[in-house]
């Protein structure tokens, strides 16, 4: 690049990245500021530098461990069961999404609704006392587990996420679908392939990639879940639904301790920084 | 290897009829070209053949088997696709493969029949590749490999030239005209070139508008053709018509100032008077016949053994082209007088069909 020309790119480039500055730069600077200081509401104009301490304080949290453990656990599961799901419906689905366009946007409903309001209500529908699944299936079968115990709100809050983000894995699946050429499946077919190992040898392989972004994006959506759960049974009984998000949003609103909030806020992100670049590594492997 | 019999078949696309009570036989170990312009429903044939369009009616037979209904992955046919149809995913090894790992092949014989098929099409060295590495040729070539292993009842090609380019074309057609000899395989084979048609087939099916226009070997087409379309398409350069009007035991050439032409004999079975067109082919215009027509060079192509001449009779809107030996005396602006024997003359009526 001769150097006219990077003069030219900077000046092009500097508006954007004087705007990503004021907008993201600001607060992260001030986020690693508090984070390394001893900060509650009463200091938050005077942060004193404390180093590691709120790191340390943090990594010797239980809370914080379990919480980390929650959401790599929702995350994972979310995940495979999301793409699991979206792969069958679209493979199952993709005839009558090629005859008939608008079914896809009835499938995709589930995806515009804002997961707290997703939270909302299943928190109206499953309510021990007053939602009306339990109250049927009382009437009906004269047991109801109790989604919201214990017991299941692990499975309820996986089965709430899955419902709502499926369609999205679906959607990616279907367009990749849909864009293999059909002259293979028909070269296939010739070729004497029945259409289970016309799926496994041709379909699934020319989908990988778009499996391993599905997946991906699911798993980083699900790993830093706040609002559907939030909203639904808050830190859950006994903590059992404090995802990493929610770890951190009562740590620093509830309890104040807003140098260890953060510290934990900047793990999170190192955490997701450190899989996002080896997934992408990974991916442009595997790219032709 | 074995014989395709169809018989009736009738496919319509939205109300639309394609192909339209289509029969015919296609005779063990020959190869069959199915040859018309765009539109007239050869390559629908063709995927009705392997089972990836479904018929309305009629039926087909492979090896006197009744396949009308079975799906593609159970006719135990290969076909080459104009867009050579690879698995982007899978090397050239495992594309020739393929075919046979699906029948559950032991792994000794796939690896044989695939080495087999790779020192026949010179394969070799590209075993490893992708098929995105690869040249267009290269890449037909690989689907060929890809039905060759199979040893299929029927082979069935999809214009499988046309995104060839010239050289390479003319070369591919030479290795699948060797293919069928060593093979001895039955192809049905699609393409709007005439001259791979007339090259490849044992039997030309001409069609259009989904109907058959005219079948047989490729010398009867070109020298007996039954229709005014057959006789255009077929043969290259394409053959000459001029309009006329029968006058007594002569032709009047309207478009050319009224020249004239002596009908053979006994003379034509028509009433005096009848619009006739008049083909001649440009081999059978030269120097010497009892017959001439006159007109103007206006273009000359040189072939170095021979000239393609573009000439303008008196009055005529069209060009008369002759293909005459040597002529590098002829340029544009002389006069040129193109001999032919009375009996090269064709006849066709004003439907098109041929009068004999």
């Amino acid at each position: 690049m001769t150097p006219g020309r990077s003069v030219e790119n900077a000046l092009l480039a500097g508006p954007l990245v004087l705007f990503l500055l004021a907008v993201l730069g600001f607060p992260t600077v001030l986020s690693l500021v508090y984070g390394f200081s001893e900060t509650g509401f009463q200091t938050l104009t005077a942060p004193e530098f404390s180093g590691l301490k709120n790191f340390r304080d943090v990594t010797a949290d239980p809370t914080f461990w379990q919480a980390a453990w929650f959401s790599l656990r929702f995350g994972a599961i979310t995940a495979l069961l999301q793409c699991g799901l979206g792969l069958a419906l679209a493979v199952y689905l993709a005839p009558l999404a090629r005859a008939h366009g608008w079914t896809v946007a009835i499938l995709i409903i589930p995806m515009i609704v804002a997961p707290a309001m997703m939270g909302l209500m299943y928190r109206l529908v499953l309510h021990e006392f007053a939602g009306p699944v339990p109250h049927y299936l009382y009437s009906w079968f004269g047991w109801s587990p109790s989604f919201l115990g214990p017991a299941n709100v692990f499975k309820t809050v996986v089965v709430a996420e899955t419902l709502q983000w499926t369609p999205f894995a679906f959607l990616l699946f279907l367009t990749a679908y849909q864009s293999i050429p059909q002259d293979l499946r028909e070269a296939a077919a010739v070729d004497g392939t029945r259409p289970w190992r016309l799926f496994w040898k041709i379909e699934l392989p020319l989908m990988m990639p778009t499996v391993f972004v599905a997946l991906f994006i699911r798993f980083i959506d699900g790993f830093r879940v706040f609002d559907n759960i939030y909203t639904l049974v808050g830190a859950g009984p006994g903590g059992s639904t404090t995802s990493i998000s929610i770890y951190i949003y009562e740590t620093f609103l509830r309890r104040g301790e807003i140098g260890k909030a953060l510290a934990a806020a900047i793990l999170l992100f190192a955490t997701a920084f450190v899989l996002l670049s080896v997934a992408q590594r990974l991916l442009r492997g595997r790219a032709p | 290897m074995a014989q395709l019999r169809i018989e009736n078949l009738t496919k319509r696309f939205s109300g639309q009829i394609v192909t339209r009570d289509v029969s015919l036989v296609v005779d063990d170990g020959a190869f069959c070209v199915f040859v018309g312009p765009s539109g007239c429903g050869k390559s629908t044939l063709l995927r009705l053949i392997a089972g990836l369009e479904s018929a309305d009616s009629g039926r087909i037979f492979v090896d006197g088997r009744d396949v009308t209904d079975a799906p593609a992955y159970d006719r135990d046919l290969a076909m080459v696709f104009q867009t050579y149809a690879l698995y982007p995913h899978m090397s050239v090894r495992d594309n020739i493969a393929f075919a046979l790992r699906t029948a559950k092949r032991p792994e000794p014989e796939v690896a044989a029949k695939v080495a087999e098929a790779a020192r026949i099409l010179q394969l070799e060295p590209y075993l490893d590749r992708k098929p995105a590495t690869l040249s267009g040729g290269q890449r037909q070539r690989v689907a060929i490999g890809r039905a060759i292993v199979k040893a299929p009842k029927l082979f069935l090609f999809d214009e499988p030239l046309s995104n060839l380019d010239a050289d390479l074309r003319v070369h591919m057609r030479l290795e699948i005209a060797r293919l069928h000899k060593d093979l001895g395989a039955t192809i049905v084979y699609v393409t709007h070139d005439q001259v791979e048609a007339m090259t490849l087939a044992t039997k030309i099916v001409v069609l259009r508008d989904g109907r058959i226009e005219q079948m047989g070997s490729p010398l009867q087409l070109y020298d007996d053709p039954d229709t005014l379309f057959v006789a255009g398409f077929i043969g290259s350069p394409k053959m000459n018509f001029l309009t006329a009007r029968l006058q007594g035991g002569y032709l009047s050439l309207s478009e050319c100032d009224g020249q004239k032409i002596r009908c053979p004999e006994p003379g034509l079975a028509l009433a005096d008077g009848a619009g006739v067109t008049v083909g001649l082919r440009p081999q059978v215009l030269g120097r010497t016949g009892d017959q001439s027509l006159e007109g103007m060079i206006e273009i000359v192509e040189h072939f170095g053994s021979d000239s393609l001449v573009h000439a303008r009779p008196a009055g005529s809107t069209r060009l008369l082209t002759a293909l005459v030996d040597n002529g590098r005396e002829l340029a544009s602006g002389h006069r040129f007088e193109a001999r032919f024997r009375t009996e090269d003359l064709l006849f066709f009526d004003q439907a098109g069909q041929r009068i004999r």
